[in-house]
């Protein structure tokens, strides 16, 4: 029932309310109408609707009587205001009724100003084109499926473009992205169980994109009716998720192939981090360390420790790059070589933040060196003792040769005949001389060129034993106590003859050069060391001054002594002979207290696995 | 020709010692020859002459490979005890040596006068009286 009070109540209506009749003149309006039209009048009835609010939707004043049929219609429009440049929205009600009084027909509008909503609403799309989410959503009741306008776009079909649930998962690239799409929506089927997963679609336009796939399902008593969710297109992130997650991934194959340990030390922190290498090229195992620098400091050689830190230090302050070497020393015992890089990062003001180094093991590398430098240094030795062994062998053969020549010079002068008698007594002499350098030579030839018998097990003992027995008479009037402490079942590397030599020529020599004063003594010891077996000659002669003689002592026809017997040539073959055996000799000696000679020998396989 | 004064040889090869004295006696060399068959006995009598303010040798031939002590050796000590005495001295080294780091070495000693390989022949004694002047 309409009635005039009506009229005059809508007047104080909070709403933006008018009245109209069939011609879309007003008749009737709310005073808040007038506050939000651009009219200065007061009233404003009698005036057409729509020339006062010309943002009224055009679909809204044509419509006929017949039309309305008890509905309200519903439009919206947007209203821009010169001033602000700011959009309103505007939502547009009208409905049509009889007014009983006149029984003429009227229309009510109903303005709402939706700006606010309106607007966050176009923000979240905004957001959600930004983000490049879209949503969808599936009626299972009718298998109708929704897909949003961003959604569309990811999937790159046309803004009307329908799917229904079986085309949207076939959108999912064939393989393992469909299977595993397949199985996540039958099990929300089931289940109700939500899913988050990433995949990949192939596009209308045949292009590979990823996408992170959410979706829900709605339970109505045991039965899925809906699902629902968003689709994000994650392309860009994820290819390059993919691309670092290769890169490192290579990263680390080569790491690992390289065997390069990686370490990480925050500065600031001072937190250490190791990867896995870093363990294997220490030797030892990450769960037997409380922290990794326990681990380091367990396992670097401790000469070594000092100068690591020392580096780690001068990296920090700036001094240097930390570019080094060191040792680490395995559980096992075994001495690894560790060569280390690392850069150093810094903050503006040039602080050390962080330092990413890597390790790797340099061992066989310095073996190799070590090897080839000793083999270097054995060959320039050879070459240097050549060399003076050939200057020694001219020097001898020419002092006899021009004695030989100078005596047979004065020979052919010579009248008188006691007078000659004396010079081929004294060319005998030369020429005997002569003859005994050339047999020294051929002695030192023999072992140089190595024309020799084969090294073989020989029992040192017996040797030793035997070369005491050949002697026995000499020993004997020097009054010699000799003790042989040698294990009677040792056996080493050896060259019969050459050892046989040895051990004469230091017998000989102690007996030689014994000290005038006491008896002779002689003892002989033995110590093993790894694969090698020493042997300690000592006695209590007359010692030599090493530290006038010491670098010439095994030289060629280097003598120290006035003795007759003194030729020079006797521990010059043994060095050459005990080197010939793979084994040394080196001497230590106290001028009137005695010499000790040590020598070094090969163990034999049966003899170095014992202690 | 007037002989110099005192020679000296130092050498352990006593067939070469028996060659020298018979060419020194052929040349008329000197008045006096001083033998010392290795360099610790020639440095125990010169410095013994030492102290018996007699002169030491004007002339010293020198051997270089011998036992105990080396030629060079024997150079080395001898510098030291020669500086008390004013008179000049000329080393002769006269070796069967032909090892370049010997020939090297004798540029480094401004006392050795020259070097002379063995055999000794009777033109080397005459060129060094000739020196001599």
């Amino acid at each position: 029932m309409k009635t005039v009070d009506f009229y005059l109540n809508l007047k104080d209506s909070p709403a933006c309310i008018a009245i109209l009749d069939l011609q879309l003149k007003i008749l009737s309006h709310s005073e808040k109408l007038v506050q939000e039209s651009f009219t200065d009048e007061k009233d404003l009835k009698g005036q057409v609707f729509y020339e006062i609010f010309p943002s009224f939707p055009k679909k809204l004043r044509s419509l006929k009587v017949d039309s309305f049929d008890g509905k309200t219609f519903i439009e919206e429009t947007e209203r821009y205001q010169c001033s602000g440049q700011r959009t309103y929205w505007y939502r547009w009600k009208i409905y049509y009724w009889t007014d009983e009084s006149d029984d003429q027909g009227r229309i009510t509008v109903v303005r709402e100003d939706v700006t606010d909503s309106k607007r966050s609403e176009e923000f979240l799309a905004n957001s959600l084109k930004v983000a490049r989410i879209g949503g969808w959503e599936v009626d299972l009741i009718n298998n109708q499926m929704i897909w949003t306008d961003v959604t569309r776009e990811i999937h790159e079909v046309d803004a009307d473009f329908i799917p229904n649930l079986e085309e949207g998962i076939n959108f999912y690239k064939a393989g393992e992205d469909r299977e595993k799409i397949t199985t996540l929506v039958s099990d929300g089927i089931r289940d109700g169980k939500a899913w988050d997963t990433e995949l990949r679609i192939i596009t209308a336009k045949d292009r590979e994109v990823w996408v992170r796939a959410k979706g829900e399902a709605e339970i109505v008593d045991g039965k899925c009716i809906r699902l629902y969710g968003t689709f994000q297109d994650i392309d860009e992130r994820k290819r390059m998720e993919l691309k670092y997650q290769e890169v490192s991934q290579r990263m680390s194959l080569a790491t690992d192939a390289a065997n390069v340990g990686v370490w990480d030390y925050n500065v600031v922190d001072n937190t250490l981090v190791w990867d896995d290498n870093m363990y294997r090229l220490y030797g030892i195992r990450r769960e037997d360390f409380s922290g990794v620098y326990e681990a380091w400091e367990s396992a670097v050689h401790p000469e070594d420790q000092e100068d690591g830190k020392n580096r780690i230090g001068m990296a920090i302050s700036g001094e240097k790059e930390f570019n080094t070497e060191f040792r680490v020393v395995w559980p096992n015992g075994e001495i690894h070589f560790i060569r280390a890089f690392a850069i150093t990062q810094r903050n503006e003001s040039g602080e050390a933040l962080r330092m990413i180094g890597t390790n790797w093991d340099i061992t066989e590398i310095r073996q190799a060196e070590a090897k080839l430098k000793n083999l270097l240094d054995i060959t320039s030795e050879q070459n240097k003792s050549l060399m003076n062994f050939a200057h020694i062998v001219s020097h001898n053969l020419r002092s006899h040769a021009s004695n030989l020549s100078m005596l047979t010079g004065f020979l052919s002068k010579e009248k008188q005949e006691e007078e000659k008698i004396k010079l081929v007594e004294m060319l005998d002499e030369a020429s005997e001389s002569l003859n005994e350098t050339v047999r020294h030579l051929n002695d030192v030839v023999h072992v140089k060129t190595g024309t020799s018998e084969k090294i073989k097990p020989v029992n040192l003992c017996k040797a030793l034993k035997a070369v005491q027995k050949n002697l026995r008479v000499l020993l004997q009037e020097k009054n010699t106590r000799c003790v042989i402490d040698v294990p009677t079942d040792i056996t080493v590397n050896a060259i019969p003859a050459y050892l046989d030599s040895i051990l004469l020529n230091l017998f000989t020599n102690s007996l030689k050069y014994s000290h005038p004063d006491k008896d002779l003594e002689i003892s002989i010891h033995t110590r093993k060391d790894g694969d090698f077996l020493w042997l300690s000659f000592a006695d209590n002669g007359s010692g030599i001054d090493l530290e006038r003689y010491g670098d010439k002592i095994f030289g060629m026809y280097k003598t120290f002594h006035r003795h007759k017997d003194a030729k020079g040539i006797g521990l010059f073959i043994t060095k050459n002979q005990i080197e010939a055996m793979n084994g040394s000799i080196e001497v230590e000696s106290e001028v009137g207290e005695g010499t000790t000679f040590h020598l070094r020998f090969e163990l034999t396989e049966s003899n170095s696995g014992l202690s | 020709m007037k002989a110099m004064g005192d020679v000296c040889i130092i050498d352990d090869d006593h067939i070469f010692i028996y060659g020298v004295k018979r060419l020194i006696r052929e040349t008329a060399f000197c008045d006096e020859l001083l033998v010392y068959h290795n360099g610790e006995d020639a440095l125990e009598e010169l410095k013994e002459r030492l102290n018996n303010k007699l002169e030491l040798p004007g002339i010293i031939f020198l051997d270089l490979n011998m036992p105990m002590m080396t030629g060079w050796e024997f150079l080395d000590e001898y510098l030291q005890i020669k500086t008390k005495d004013p008179s000049q001295t000329q080393v002769y080294i006269i070796s069967s040596s032909v090892d370049p780091k010997d020939l090297l070495k004798i540029k480094e000693y401004e006392v050795i006068r020259n070097y002379i390989l063995k055999p000794v022949r009777i033109d080397d004694l005459e060129k060094i009286l000739a020196e001599q002047g």
